[in-house]
């Protein structure tokens, strides 16, 4: 039954994940830009969520609408305001990479002051598991969280293939500068990127704040997930980017029927450090000749 | 004419000089704290230094030294690495004689900075059994973990007939050395460790540790972590069908787990404050405390306030006899002192450089305050 037990908890932990690294991966994937300050993005969502929800007590779809809105306006106005800035100055990848790390601890620092540093949870009963048979516990959040990342993936991948706007995202990853013969512009592009990859990351962040709680600090965590699952996944693959989530999610809850807890983060960068040795590429990743 | 003027400006200029560093020397009494200002455990360094401020505070309002006392923060991050980074900058750049430390596994760290250098270091937050053996110069207002382990094995097998224990723990010193004392203690008052679960410092996610905890079928829970991390596992253990009782020892006195629904009924340990202390100190620590920050201090916030309150003493007493405030005199005058009057306990030091108080049992009551259950003794 302890293997059943993992197996349930790895599906929700690895939807998560999925989720997580969703948005970090169709950022990274169509623009190029390292965005560190999508754990911020996370962090900001979850407490936009927590302070309408918990705090105000509006309900929950004005919690989310405004969670949408927090993250939106932040990946949006982050790629205006800074790495637009520093790309039409032909700044490095490193120095836009810095850039947004920066930006990263100025949040981290700001949420601090405004919200405290200690941790902030999400009542609800749905986080709450109901014993399914003897030492069998599945929490309803389960099912929620599952059907978020289908939903979510599904809208996506309809996204991406159908509409004339993600085929110019495709583009713009594949060919940012053969897409300009095509009547269309990188920074309009990259700004849709950054607002579909900043609103992507809601659903994680309100999940996670009823599952495991807030804190200002999370954003490292996040970007590690993030950026775990965009390797192992292949760079600009959302199908990479789910698989590796959900991958990275039964590993680490799976390895504890044999081996003691301490080591179940260890065995995402076991899988990460085997991928970047064997298939660098990821999963769904292409092999790229110079 | 010129040339007299000139020596005269020069002459002023120096003896202004020298009276501004006169002055500035007099004034300038630096102490350092190296605490967690970000990261997971920052809740506890603005804890840590709300109590450490006041004591500042005060200290300067009675104009106890001939200078003005300040403390200077460095952030440990509550990491060994960034403890000796920050203990190094406050020995060897704002060349403080005294810093305050905080968690075993990076006071463990710092210790041998200060031994080498002779400055002082005072931990009030820190329980690790460890921390009594780390030097002349390491001083602990707190008392060690041990201590809090052999009063709740007792308590929670006979009392409360919970004999299968079952324990999460950090992997750190402090986590190690809760693992050691319970060990060798529940076995001596009727009870069994049934399983013990050590987890990494980062750890966020334990649905998969409540599997393996409710596997081995404990009649309680005791989880030796700190910070968030704890908040966010006392949340998911009761999430994930732990319905057992909890228990763990003095970190839990923070406001996020006081006020966390699912900790309600954890059963810990913490050291005995006497808040209805009917001295001065007392009286004005627990009112200053109140009115600058709208709530009542912990436990740790009156050990931090002890721990710069007894810095004071001792350079107090220092220029008093005319010697310089260095680690040495320090150590020194408090050898010399047999009892600290402080806020809320009278305190005497054993020779290890820790002081002993009495361990109650309290539980979580969602007051913020928690629910006494046994008095120390």
């Amino acid at each position: 039954m302890l293997l059943v037990q993992l197996i349930f908890n790895g599906l929700q932990t690895g939807a998560l994940y999925a989720l997580i690294a969703a948005g970090f991966s169709l950022i990274f994937g169509m623009t190029r830009v390292f965005h560190a300050a999508h754990g911020a993005t996370f962090t900001i969502a979850g407490y936009a969520f927590y302070e309408v929800y918990s705090v105000a007590h509006l309900g929950w779809p004005a919690a989310a609408l405004t969670a949408i809105a927090a993250a939106a306006l932040f990946g949006v106005l982050l790629d205006r305001w800074v790495y637009a800035v520093i790309q039409r100055h032909e700044g490095s990848f490193f120095t836009v990479f810095a850039a947004s790390f920066g930006v990263a601890i100025v949040v981290q620092n700001v949420i601090a002051m405004a919200f405290g540093r200690g941790l902030v949870t999400i009542t609800t009963p749905l986080s709450k598991s109901i014993e399914l048979t003897s030492g069998l516990f599945v929490a309803p959040m389960t099912a929620i969280v599952l059907l978020t990342a289908l939903i979510c993936f599904g809208l996506l991948q309809y996204l991406l293939t159908k509409t004339n706007l993600g085929i110019g995202l495709r583009a713009l990853g594949e060919n940012p500068v053969l897409i300009e013969v095509y009547g269309l512009t990188q920074r309009k592009l990259s700004q849709y990127a950054f607002l579909i990859g900043s609103i992507l990351v809601v659903p994680a962040a309100i999940l996670t704040a009823a599952t495991t709680g807030l804190n200002p600090s999370m954003a490292h965590h996040v970007m590690l997930i993030s950026l775990a699952a965009t390797i192992v996944g292949g760079v600009g693959s959302l199908r990479g980017a789910a698989l590796a989530g959900m991958l990275l999610g039964m590993a680490e809850n799976l390895c504890l029927a044999i081996i003691d807890p301490q080591w179940s983060e260890a065995v995402t960068f076991v899988i990460l450090f085997l991928f970047i040795l064997f298939r660098p590429g990821g999963v769904y990743g292409r092999a790229v000749t110079t | 004419m010129k040339s007299v003027i000139a020596r005269f400006a020069l002459a002023n200029a120096i003896s202004l000089g020298a009276v501004l560093l006169a002055s500035a020397n007099a004034a300038d009494v630096t102490v350092g704290a190296a605490f967690p200002m970000s990261g997971d455990n920052a809740e506890y360094g603005q804890i840590f230094s709300s109590g450490a401020n006041l004591a500042v505070e005060h200290i300067n309002a009675d104009k106890k030294l001939s200078g003005k006392l300040n403390i200077v923060y460095e952030d440990s991050q509550a990491t060994p690495a960034q403890g000796v980074i920050a203990a190094n900058k406050l020995v060897n750049v704002s060349k403080v004689p005294f810093m305050l430390s905080a968690f075993t596994g990076v006071s463990k760290a710092v210790a041998p900075i200060g031994q080498r250098t002779k400055t002082v270091i005072v931990n009030g937050g820190g329980v690790g059994p460890d921390l009594a053996t780390l030097g002349e110069y390491f001083w602990n207002t707190i008392p060690l973990a041990n201590f809090e382990v052999r009063v709740i094995a007792p308590y929670l097998v006979k009392e409360k007939g919970l004999k299968r224990v079952a324990l999460i723990y950090v992997d750190d010193p402090l986590g190690q050395s809760i693992l050691k004392e319970l060990g060798t203690e529940l076995p001596k008052v009727g009870g069994e460790l049934v399983g013990s679960f050590s987890i990494p410092t980062t750890a966020q996610q334990f649905s998969g540790v409540a599997a393996r905890v409710r596997d081995v079928k404990p009649d309680v829970v005791y989880f030796a972590t700190y910070g968030n991390q704890e908040v966010q596992l006392i949340k998911q253990l009761r999430d994930n069908g732990i319905s057992q009782p909890l228990a763990s020892y003095s970190a839990v006195d923070i406001p996020s787990v006081q006020a966390l629904p699912e900790a309600k009924g954890v059963y810990y340990t913490s050291q005995q404050i006497d808040w209805n202390k009917q001295d001065p100190t007392t009286k004005r620590m627990m009112t200053d405390y109140q009115a600058k920050y709208g709530k009542k201090p912990t436990t740790y916030v009156v050990n931090y306030y002890n721990s710069v309150l007894l810095f004071g003493e001792l350079a107090a007493a220092l220029e008093k006899a005319g010697k310089p405030i260095t680690g040495e005199n320090l150590l020194a005058q408090r050898k010399a002192t047999p009892s600290f009057e402080f806020a809320g306990s009278t305190v005497s030091f054993e020779a290890d450089g820790t002081v002993k108080a009495p361990i109650q049992i309290m539980e979580v009551a969602g007051d913020g305050m928690g629910k006494l259950l046994v008095p120390g003794k």
